[in-house]
């Protein structure tokens, strides 16, 4: 026994917000491909960039926390599934990377080969290395290349919602926590992913394309449907946080151990502040500010009722992982935690990984062909360059496809 | 026609111009490149035998919070002696072990079940079992195996017929203390166990649970999933640490040193599956209670007059936890206890 303390600390609640930030932006990603919501296919090669650039930084939270992060092997030697909520997680991770790069390589493969065949240099070899030196483009092959992709994609949705939802269980399943041990834990999870990644990708389609895309123009009719089935988003979300509420503040319905634990820190205690104001009040300033239609189809004021949901979210897992522990298990009242500034489990790690993440980002952004205008309006000019019109003609038929 | 050559040529004259920064830009690319590639030689196989070698844990430098500690690294004490020898040390006779199903043990007959019976009325509360399990277990400082809360439980009441007569008035202390011994309760449905995600901790069949340090990736899953706050990170090994019940002293046949140690007899050893033994004839003359039977992990340490008198409960008026290794200065509850003055 250690003193009662916070064992699981700020990289710990990165971890499953950007795990979220995946779900979210995987799901917004299949819409026009699983959901047939063709609107919303500018947004299909970016939100998988998100997704990759997230999830290869999903396992570092957990391992920035552990003590001996070095034997991450045993996760897959020593694999402990399926009794152990985390020895699950690595699996449904590494199967979700594995099913991101193909869909990724799936998504990029025509675009890369063409842009290889028209770009001098170094550029063009990494294109075709990109490729992995495919470069079919029959029809009947783009055709089934499409099919997978689909097929992908409901495979990754269905491990969208298996992977953040296996996050809440590892709360869950820890009996030993009172705030924990809720059967909420995992639909809370799993919208509260979905809502985080829309308000991703809102935040992201609304600056990429404003700055970086080849027209520098944010259609509004896309970001006012996001928004849109961003509310109903958030309407689950909050009428899950009543429900929790319900479940765990009154004595008169719950076990007391809950009852007093949500009592003396989201009532009268530390995190009040965090719950109130920062997880439940945010969530109402986005409901609030998505219900205006000017809002909805400004994508600035859009970007901040997303931004809203966002740090709402934030303090969602930080009020789970951090209030959970301030319960104390054997001794008397309630534990005090506040974040490091720098070292182990510090801000200063959280600031890094996200950091990282925006690194890969933009490196991914630069390397893949993730606009299609500007990729078809690349292609239509060495094309003419070279005289080549019926390489033109295949090439729109291809990105149109 | 004429604006197209036009903007044929721009494309023409812009890209000759490209092509000089492309190629300092690849020049600085591929010096960037040499560097992280030659980070990468040098880095991976150092990492690599790092990685491998961690089990010697030589990471005491790091850690300034405990930097006293003799022990695993201590030459006098190779392995040769059996210290560091883990499979030595945790399961000698290479006893069947669990991770999960533990329902299985009862099946495969273990020739022992070693179990704890801690009699309150016995419990004088001088702490030498705290004291004789860190000095046998070498505990870094500021965590504990083994610890004994004291609570205070009852009020001092105003009354005309009270014994203790003061300018102020008469007083009745209606005030008991309560001394509880706790430790890791070896529970047979251990939930720190199931929940490890390597498969690091693990139920041996005779009784004690117990934590492999070469294995363990020290998530803390398990101590944030122990109910009795038995479980801690070693400072020093950076690795889950628990109880063992001083299993290297029991497969010798010798008790646990808290057991050795405990002035007042108040914890008593033994083997249930012995119905000779002195704990299965206590278990069979005592009610015994065991601590948090609601979270349905089946302790292993049982208790004689623990009557539920006690709880984790923050309020004063009920009791106080007077003495307590458990309670963080950080915490409300010491806040109250001395006083937020006294702190500043």
């Amino acid at each position: 026994m250690g003193l009662e303390q916070v064992y699981w600390t700020l990289p710990i609640v990165a971890y499953p917000f950007i795990s979220g930030l995946i779900a979210g932006s995987f799901i917004v990603g299949s819409l026009s491909k699983i959901f047939g919501q063709k609107q919303y296919e500018p947004l299909a090669k970016l939100s998988l960039l998100v997704t990759l650039a997230f999830i290869l930084f999903a396992p570092v939270g957990p391992l920035a926390d552990s003590r001996q992060p070095s034997r991450w092997w045993e996760l897959y030697t020593r694999a402990h599934i399926p009794e152990a909520p985390m020895g699950l997680f690595t699996i449904i991770w590494t199967t979700y990377v594995i099913v991101v790069i193909a869909e990724i390589y799936l998504a990029f493969r025509a675009p890369l080969h063409q842009l290889s065949e028209v770009t001098p240099g170094w550029k063009g070899r990494l294109y075709h290395w990109l490729t992995l030196g495919s470069t079919g483009m029959s029809e009947m092959r783009l055709r089934r290349e499409h099919k997978w992709l689909v097929i992908l994609a409901g495979f990754g949705i269905f491990l969208a919602f298996a992977f953040h939802g296996y996050i809440g269980f590892i709360f869950g399943a820890i009996k030993a926590r009172p705030l924990w041990h809720n059967a909420l834990m995992m639909p809370m999870f799993i919208t509260s992913a979905i809502l985080s990644g829309i308000a991703l990708m809102i935040i992201v389609y609304s600056i990429v394309f404003r700055y970086f895309s080849f027209h520098r123009k944010v259609d509004s009719a896309l970001v006012d449907g996001l928004m849109k089935i961003m509310i109903w988003v958030l309407l689950v979300d909050l009428f899950l946080d009543v429900v929790d509420i319900l479940n765990s503040a009154p004595v008169a319905y719950t076990d007391q151990a809950t009852a007093s634990g949500f009592a003396e820190i989201f009532l009268h205690g530390p995190l009040t502040g965090a719950y109130w104001i920062g997880q439940l009040g945010l969530l109402v300033v986005a409901l609030t500010l998505a219900l205006f239609r000017g809002i909805r189809t400004s994508p600035l004021w859009a970007s901040v009722a997303s931004f809203a949901a966002l740090i709402s979210i934030w303090f969602m897992r930080y009020n789970t992982v951090i209030g959970g522990q301030l319960q104390p298990k054997v001794s008397q009242g309630v534990v005090l935690y506040s974040p490091a500034l720098f070292g182990r489990g510090s801000m200063q790690i959280v600031f890094g990984l996200f950091m990282f993440i925006l690194f890969v980002f933009s490196l991914l952004l630069m390397v893949f062909p993730w606009d299609d205008e500007a990729t078809k309006h690349r292609l239509f000019h060495s094309t003419q360059l070279t005289n080549h019109g019926e390489q033109n003609r295949s090439t729109n038929k291809i990105l149109e496809h | 026609m004429a604006e197209d050559d036009v903007h044929v040529e721009q494309n023409n004259a812009r890209q000759m111009g490209n092509q000089e920064s492309r190629r300092e830009f690849l020049k600085q690319a591929l010096k960037v490149g040499g560097v992280v590639g030659i980070a990468t030689v040098i880095g991976g196989p150092v990492g690599a035998v790092k990685a491998l070698a961690s089990t010697e844990t030589k990471q005491n430098a790091t850690d300034g919070s405990a930097t006293n500690w003799e022990g695993w690294e201590d030459p006098q004490l190779n392995v040769n002696d059996g210290w560091n020898n883990w499979d030595k040390i945790l399961n000698p006779d290479n006893l069947p072990i669990y991770h999960d199903h533990f329902d299985e043990i009862k099946k495969v007959k273990p020739k022992h079940h070693w179990v704890m019976v801690i009699d309150l009325r016995k419990c004088v509360g001088c702490q030498s079992c705290t004291v004789a399990c860190k000095s046998e277990n070498n505990i870094p400082i500021g965590y504990y195996r083994t610890w004994v809360d004291v609570a205070e439980i009852g009020s001092t009441l105003q009354t005309s017929l009270g014994n203790t007569v003061t300018a102020n008035g008469t007083y009745e202390q209606q005030i008991k203390i309560r001394n509880i011994p706790k430790l890791c309760n070896h529970c047979d449905n251990p939930p720190c166990v199931t929940v490890c995600p390597v498969k690091a901790t693990f139920k041996r069949a005779d009784g004690p649970v117990l934590v492999d340090p070469r294995l363990c990736i020290g998530c803390g899953t398990c101590v944030n999933a122990c109910p009795y706050d038995a479980r801690y990170i070693n400072p020093i090994s950076h690795t889950a640490d628990k109880c063992t019940l001083c299993v290297e002293r029991i497969d010798e046949g010798l008790l646990p040193a808290c057991v050795t140690t405990c002035v007042g007899r108040a914890r008593i050893f033994g083997d249930l599956n012995d119905p000779t033994s002195e704990v299965s004839k206590l278990l069979a003359s005592n009610p015994v209670q065991v601590r948090k039977p609601e979270m349905g992990t089946d302790p292993q340490v049982f208790y004689i007059g623990l009557n539920g008198e006690i709880s984790t409960e923050n309020d004063p008026e009920a009791e106080n936890l007077i003495y307590t290794y458990t309670m963080n200065t950080n915490s409300t509850a010491y806040q109250q206890l001395a006083g937020k003055s006294l702190l500043k």
